[in-house]
């Protein structure tokens, strides 16, 4: 929780605040419908009024906080760490008992039973009790619909942890336009309420069945600890439990607990999602590429989503963008961005690449970047509209050979030898079963993070394309071989995947929100590449580009790039 | 004194108009006429003429099938055959018909009641919504700027953003793509495509298509270096929702990110994001179902009309939208310029209006509407009969042409406009008209025409007619 930033932090606390007001007008409505009495309706609003007045109902919302600080916590951890890795299979049944999963199953038991205690209270319904008073016999005797109901409470906070969390990576989607938080909400609260009601049916059923076969212990144990008589017909018997029609009630408090939690995490996705403004320079705030550098962390969202709109709509911050630092003149701040911007996109890259499994090729395109810094044959004039800076010498390209000195030292090689064995160990048909890499859950987890790198090459292309009008150094074009390049790699590398025959039958995604993502990722990749040639389709011989680039740019030239 | 009197004359009876080169009028003989004489602009372009054997087979439009039932089918088959083409409650009205079902009297009977009870049902939801009255076809027609949209050769035309390539929805709901360099031409065909309303080409792409057809919209995926003059339906997605049927206009914004999709009878606006399949609605109470969306040059407004009086102007940052009401009738065109200028017209009357942001005044945001053009209808001293209500406009992109097509009569009037200080001036260019008995059933200009404007109508024959207004730097200065 400490790592946290703050911008995620104040999100979360407004989310919760929000959340809260809308269980409390969930919960109101409720309340006001239960009572429903037409032939005296001045009886039926005043007694609402009343109860929503009195002492209990604030004892209830304060319940309902603390229920919603409980899933305010769990969404926070979940979001705020990055999405764990784990490719084996042995590895992913390892990771259901981490103790990250122990706490939550535990707190989504404890948020299932207090939401259906809560509810059930708001309905005047006294389930909240175990005992009763016996109508037999002198003493207290078990009620054992309360009991059924509050174990089925725990149940759903655990069917819910398991069908969400467990089977399911939760990730952020951001929508691909922002309403006011408002209109989102009237939007789809009648489908959340419809959604609640048809999700719990499945729910229910397995908990009849669960309660059917083991029904009889917990009513055992807890009449034993309370020292209680039994004395209604126990139900775990079919006939008992449909007489008695407390499955009307469980299916009833189970689609609260499901609205309830779908509002909760509506709520927290809309109030988590939305856009912000990072300024470009700044001494105080979080700049742009600060937020850019947290890749794949939320302020990593944030930040290239809100570089997608600042390039598309703000001119005065892609102004900022173009102009040069004060005492120095130099482009600082295209250079930063630039810098992030394709570190983000470099870093996909890199991971496409290791599925691909042309790993030796990734230093290879690296080093040769690091050399087509500086351009092959130097421009010897630019037409008007293009404008260059000074080509000034490249140091960075001397460092850069330094670093590729292999260092063969002993315990290097020992390293080396030890994964050499492990690799092969894997090999093996059984090991490699539960500990080989899946490429699939690989491929799906590199997909599933790829929104950022998407608004990031957008938002690349939209400044370079702007910078032909706006910017009046000249800066963004000197980078403009850099840019290019990196795309057509990224393009290269995701039609390696997709293209059928090149790659082997076992790396076929079959998720399919891996699969949309691909298609959306490829689709933003290529309007990126389209957006900066058609722009400077006039100038693009002019352009000092690699031969191979140029090859690939092509058909984007000519508008035959499907 | 109205604005058709300063136009050049039409041309005489036998000749016909090809193109307008620096403020000539060129005309020449309608048989022995060529455009190529006057300019080599559009020799590349695809000759098209969309004739009655290109279609593979006639659908048979939706008010008469009942006709074409086999008589000789037994009922049940004849009921779930009804059942299936055209729903439930065809099929009870079907099997309640005495003189369908002579067999089973029962049946019959139930089935008269069943349909009762579900017309109520359908009289209390017009009553609610009177909107949704109109069934699939009826809609999209009613609200098509397509001149009789239904029998049309030609239902839309659709330039590409960036290439010389055009994409026709015919009548038999095949789209047709031509292309400048290719001979070969690719249709489009799946279950799905039945009445198309609209067309539109994904900006930044070269191989997206968005159709808006009766279940939804329909996104191709056409490989334009693939010689498959058919592309089977796996490159199509079908994008649908329901209660959002018949689609009666697709639009992608001009960033080549986002699609709208409209539908004469749903209250809300889809936008989509297409490769994650996704949409979100945009909605505001009044104004009935959404008919088209513009977006503006810039992709940063949308203009919404409604099938009533209320119009919209969404803002694509915050998706708030400011509301005007036009006077008298729903909008029927509209149409952006360059510095998001809005020019639009209402149905039955001949004005355009254009619509306004002056910016920033005095930390107030205003805008304001007014009419530049008004096109009522006159007689021209040769007899022909011009303006009247407006069915459709074109501007083109430089914002220098605006093409009117007009619902009552039948030649296409062509103005200049210049743009100076926020202020717009309309000035004469030329009236375009039919060869014989032809008229206009609906008009684009090319996107990527370098040289000037290119207009391209289609004609009621099937002709495709390019029509290039030309002009070169050296003449206007």
């Amino acid at each position: 929780m400490e790592t946290k930033s703050e911008i995620f932090s104040q999100r979360l606390i407004k989310a919760v605040l929000w959340n809260i007001c809308l269980q409390t007008a969930l919960a109101i409505l409720l309340v006001f419908i239960i009572q429903v009495d037409l032939i005296h309706p001045l009886t039926w609003i005043s007694s609402t009024f009343n109860d929503i007045a009195s002492w209990k109902m604030s004892l209830n919302i304060v319940l309902l906080g603390l229920v919603s600080f409980f899933q305010a916590y769990i969404y926070g951890s979940y979001y705020s760490m990055p999405i764990p890795k784990y490719f084996s299979r042995f590895s992913m049944f390892l990771n259901l008992f981490s103790v990250q999963n122990i706490v939550f199953s535990t707190l989504y038991a404890l948020n299932g039973y207090f939401t259906m205690s809560l509810y059930s209270s708001l309905a005047k319904s006294n389930y909240n009790v175990l005992k009763k008073k016996c109508e037999n016999y002198d003493g207290q005797c078990l009620s054992e619909q309360s009991l059924f109901l509050q174990f089925a409470g725990m149940w759903m906070g655990l069917y819910y942890f398991t069908s969400a969390h467990l089977f399911g990576a939760a990730v952020l989607t951001f929508p691909h336009i922002y309403q006011e938080k408002f209109q989102q909400i009237k939007l789809v609260i009648s489908n959340i309420i419809s959604m609640g009601f048809q999700h719990s049916v499945t729910p229910v059923l397995y908990y009849c069945i669960f309660y059917y076969v083991w029904g009889n212990k917990p009513r055992s144990v807890v009449s034993d600890v309370y020292s209680l008589y039994l004395e209604d017909p126990p139900l775990d018997n079919i006939i008992n439990l449909i007489s008695s029609g407390i499955w009307i009630g469980l299916w009833f408090y189970t689609s609260l607990f499901f609205v309830s939690i779908y509002t909760m995490k509506t709520v927290f996705n809309i109030v988590l999602t939305e856009p912000m403004k990072f300024p470009i320079e700044s001494e105080k705030q979080m700049t742009l590429y600060d937020a850019l550098s947290q890749r794949s962390q939320f302020t990593g969202y944030l930040g290239a989503i809100d570089l997608k709109h600042l390039s598309m709509v703000d001119p005065v911050r892609r102004s900022q963008i173009f102009t040069l630092s004060q005492p120095g003149g130099h482009p600082r701040n295209w250079n930063n961005l630039l810098e992030k911007c394709l570190l983000i996109i470099k870093e996909f890259n890199k991971e496409l690449d290791s599925v691909n499994g042309d790993t030796n090729s990734v230093d290879d395109i690296h080093h040769r970047k690091g050399l087509s810094k500086v351009p092959l044959t130097p421009p010897s004039s630019y037409s008007g509209a293009l404008r260059n800076m000074a080509q000034s010498p490249n140091l960075l390209e001397l460092k850069e050979h330094k670093s590729y000195k292999l260092e063969t030292t002993f315990a290097a090689t020992a390293k080396e030898e030890f994964n050499n064995f492990l690799q092969k160990l894997c090999q093996k048909p059984g090991i490699n079963y539960f500990f080989g890499e899946m490429v699939n859950t690989k491929l799906k987890f590199i997909f599933i993070q790829a929104q950022p790198v998407m608004w990031t090459c957008e938002g690349l292309s939209y400044i370079v394309s702007a910078s032909l009008k706006e910017d009046k150094y000249g800066i963004v074009q000197n980078d403009l071989p850099l840019v290019l390049s990196t795309l057509v790699n990224l393009k290269q590398n995701l039609d390696k995947l997709s293209k059928p025959g090149i790659v082997p039958r076992k790396h076929i995604l079959n998720d399919v929100l891996a699969i949309k993502i691909r298609s959306a990722l490829l689709s933003s990749v290529k309007r990126s590449l389209y957006r900066i040639v058609i722009t400077f389709s006039k100038f693009i011989h002019e352009i000092p580009l690699d031969p191979d680039v140029q090859i690939a740019l092509q058909p984007f030239l000519i508008c035959k790039e499907a | 004194m109205s604005i058709f009197n300063s136009f050049p004359g039409l041309p005489g009876p036998d000749e016909t108009a090809f193109c307008k080169i620096n403020e000539v009028y060129c005309c020449a003989n309608i048989r022995y006429g060529n455009i190529s004489t006057f300019t080599n602009s559009i020799k590349n372009h695809p000759k098209i003429n969309v004739t009655k054997d290109l279609y593979h087979h006639h659908r048979l439009s939706d008010e008469n099938i009942s006709v074409y039932v086999d008589v000789e089918d037994n009922l049940l088959k004849k009921i779930t055959s009804v059942w299936y083409k055209q729903g439930f409650l065809e099929a009870l009205s079907l099997a309640a018909d005495p003189n369908v079902n002579r067999e089973s009297q029962i049946l019959a009977i139930t089935a008269s009641y069943a349909l009762k009870v579900a017309n109520l049902f359908t009289t209390l939801r017009y009553f609610m919504q009177p909107h949704l009255k109109d069934i699939g076809p009826k809609i999209v027609s009613k609200y098509s700027r397509t001149r009789n949209w239904s029998n049309a050769p030609v239902k839309c035309i659709a330039w590409h953003p960036h290439a010389t390539k055009i994409a026709l929805a015919t009548a038999d709901d095949n789209v047709r793509i031509y292309c400048s360099e290719v001979s070969f031409v690719s249709t489009l065909k799946c279950k799905a495509q039945g009445h198309v309303s609209s067309l539109s080409w994904r900006p930044y792409s070269a191989s997206e298509i968005a159709v808006g057809c009766e279940q939804g919209v329909i996104v191709w995926t056409v490989d334009p270096n693939s010689m498959f003059t058919k592309p089977s339906s796996s490159n199509a997605v079908v994008l649908k929702q329901p209660g959002h049927s018949p689609v009666t206009d697709v639009s992608w914004s001009p960033n080549g990110d986002l699609l709208v999709s409209c539908c004469g009878a749903d209250t809300s606006m889809l936008v989509w994001d297409v490769s994650m399949e996704s949409a979100i609605p945009l909605r505001r109470v009044a104004g009935g179902g959404i008919v088209f969306a513009r977006w503006s040059l810039s992709a940063t407004k949308i203009f919404a009309a409604t099938s009533s009086i209320i119009f919209r102007v969404w803002d694509t940052q915050t998706w708030i939208p400011e509301r005007w009401c036009a006077r008298g009738c729903r909008v029927v065109a509209a149409c952006w310029g360059p510095q998001d200028i809005i020019l639009f017209a209402a149905k039955s009357e001949p004005i355009v209006y254009a619509l306004t942001s002056t910016g920033l005044i005095n930390g107030a945001k205003t805008s304001k509407a007014q009419p530049v053009l008004d096109v009522t209808k006159i007689e021209l001293p040769s007899g022909d009969i011009v303006g009247g209500p407006i069915l459709d406009m074109c501007w083109d992109c430089t914002g220098k042409y605006l093409a009117l097509m007009f619902e009552e009569t039948h030649i296409i009037a062509v103005f200049c406009t210049t743009q100076l200080m926020m202020h717009l001036s309309v000035s004469p260019c030329c009236f375009i008209s039919g060869i014989d008995t032809e008229v206009p059933s609906t008009m684009a200009f090319q996107e990527n025409f370098s040289e000037g404007a290119c207009l391209t109508i289609a004609w009621s024959s099937g002709r495709i007619q390019y029509f290039p207004i030309i002009y070169t730097d050296n003449y206007c200065s």
